[in-house]
């Protein structure tokens, strides 16, 4: 499958702090790729070199199969939407004014408005001015405009970090039908659970480093220890072995009608990656 | 390189409804107005006290407003998604170009009638002045994109805004003080010798010199501004 967004050995200096350091991946057509670190790890920007916001110190980006200094061109531009973590939004004008001039900017019929707005549940606040809204409208206008023009590729940088989560949830329904159209989703976020409910695959980062690339379920499952957690009715919490002997056990304890439940005992990306990095995310 | 014509009025209409909620912006335009309905009423005597008011002009409407357009951009973080949408340099600095342009020219012409100013030759006069317009709007772009904030563009606009009104002052002095002919090079000054010149009947023969060296300085400027543009696409 054709790759969208290929990075090879890309490092990143400001003055002489590393922000990003021999980082190499790939992105699928289609694919939604999550990019999950605490703050300071270089999330931002990688999403600015692959913007042609920043240029690398070293390495290679490419974006569409071509190095990102192309990007510039005009058929490139409209392929590419992005939302940053700095709203950039006109202030003193309406949610529909701001919406408008990217629809000229983008050659998109005004139409479209409406929908996107729908999407993000502002669908009858048009003409509410910018400096009014909350944090989270600001967040979901800025969403909207980000996909306005249908971009083939969605760069969002920490896409819920300012909603509650319900907002949150009407968000994943919009990335989520953005991704059934065939969207390719490039997201950073320190919020493991929106990785697990978006990602088709993730990449730890920390410190300007990627430690750990794979789909979110295979990772539980390589660093699942392969036990069952087992709460008793006299709150004991016991790890039974997945084979045989754990299930003998867990006979006897179901027999005696002492368990309250029984799970999995698969870590969650959080706990996956406190393993790995030794740090917290957020 | 193609222009849409279409995007640059979308900048346009987009800074014409900002500006008309910003009264910031919109009280500067106001001073040459003033001045220039008091010049008015006492009446008017040389032309250099004409062009004391049109520079006023070129620069608290076109430098001024225009450095404030532009720093705004950068303050609010908004000139990045211009730069990100498929906006080529041309139509974003032309359309951010436009609302400065038009408000220089109908503060221009309102000061001139204020002031009964009936130039000798007014095709000549409005050439050089149409010019120089996009000179001083260079440079309040280019105050614009070298600062961070409003705040420090309407600081840095200052020295500037000071030296292009006061440098025609130091005219008198020129025979004392060879050294200050090379101000005699200035667009501003070329303007007013232009303005003097078509009193005493000169054409276009004798005007050549003045508009080129204008349009010189100019397209200099041009450059300039798009030069440090690209360079503020890429951060470093
Ligand atoms: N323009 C800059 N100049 C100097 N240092 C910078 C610049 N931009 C980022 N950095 C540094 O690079 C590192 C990575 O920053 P980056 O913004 O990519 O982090 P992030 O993962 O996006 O963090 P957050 O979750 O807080 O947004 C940080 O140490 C930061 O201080
Ligand atoms: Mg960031």
């Amino acid at each position: 499958m054709e790759n969208i967004i290929e990075v090879k050995n890309a490092a990143k200096l400001f003055g002489n702090e590393t922000a990003l350091n021999d980082v190499s991946f790939h992105v699928k057509k289609g694919e939604t790729f999550g990019f999950l670190g605490p703050s300071g790890s270089g999330k931002t920007t990688t999403i600015k070199i692959l913007t042609a916001q920043l240029r690398q110190t070293s390495g290679d980006a490419y974006v569409f199969g071509v190095p990102t200094e192309r990007l510039k061109e005009n058929k490139y531009r409209k392929k590419i939407g992005v939302l940053t973590d700095n709203s950039g939004l006109y202030s003193r004008l309406s949610i529909y004014e701001n919406l408008k001039l990217f629809c000229d900017l983008y050659d998109v019929p005004p139409m479209r408005i409406d929908e996107v707005l729908a999407m993000v549940q502002l669908q009858n606040e048009h003409k509410k001015i910018v400096s009014k809204l909350s944090k989270g409208m600001l967040q979901r206008v800025t969403l909207a405009r980000a996909f306005l023009h249908k971009p083939e590729l969605l760069f969002l940088d920490e896409p819920t970090s300012a909603l509650d989560p319900v907002n949150s949830r009407h968000i994943y329904k919009g990335l989520e039908k953005l991704k059934s159209e065939g969207t390719t989703i490039f997201l950073t976020t320190h919020d493991m659970d929106e990785a697990e409910t978006l990602c088709d695959r993730v990449a730890f980062l920390n410190k300007g480093s990627i430690q750990l690339l794979d789909q979110p379920k295979r990772l539980r499952k390589q660093f699942s220890n392969g036990t069952i957690r087992v709460e008793l009715m006299d709150g004991r919490e016991i790890y039974l072995d997945r084979g045989p002997d754990g299930a003998e056990e867990l006979y006897e304890y179901m027999s005696a009608g002492m368990v309250e439940s029984a799970n999995s005992n698969e870590p969650t990306l959080g706990d996956i990656f406190v393993e790995v990095t030794g740090r917290k995310l957020s | 390189m193609t222009f849409s014509l279409k995007r640059s009025l979308a900048i346009f209409r987009k800074d014409y409804k900002d500006v008309s909620k910003n009264l910031y912006v919109s009280t500067t335009v106001l001073m040459p107005l003033i001045l220039a309905a008091v010049y008015g009423r006492t009446g008017v005597e040389t032309v250099e006290v004409y062009f004391l008011v049109f520079n006023l002009t070129f620069t608290m409407v076109a430098a001024y407003v225009q450095s404030a357009l532009i720093a705004e951009e950068k303050e609010k973080n908004t000139l990045r998604g211009l730069m990100l949408s498929p906006a080529t340099t041309a139509e974003i600095l032309g359309g951010k170009s436009m609302l400065s342009f038009l408000g220089t020219l109908i503060v221009l012409v309102m000061c001139a009638f204020f002031m009964e100013y009936q130039p000798g030759n007014l095709l000549i006069i409005s050439v050089a002045s149409l010019i120089s317009i996009v000179f001083y709007i260079g440079i309040g772009t280019l105050i614009g994109l070298l600062t961070r904030s409003v705040m420090e563009a309407s600081v840095a606009i200052l020295p500037v805004a000071f030296f292009f009104s006061f440098v025609p002052l130091v005219k008198p002095f020129m025979d004392e003080y060879p050294i200050l002919k090379a101000v005699n090079f200035f667009p501003n000054l070329q303007l007013i010798e232009l303005a003097n010149q078509i009193e005493t009947g000169a054409g276009w023969g004798d005007s050549w010199s003045a508009i080129l060296i204008i349009l010189g300085w100019t397209v200099v400027i041009t450059s300039f501004v798009v030069a440090v543009y690209n360079r503020k696409m890429v951060d470093h």
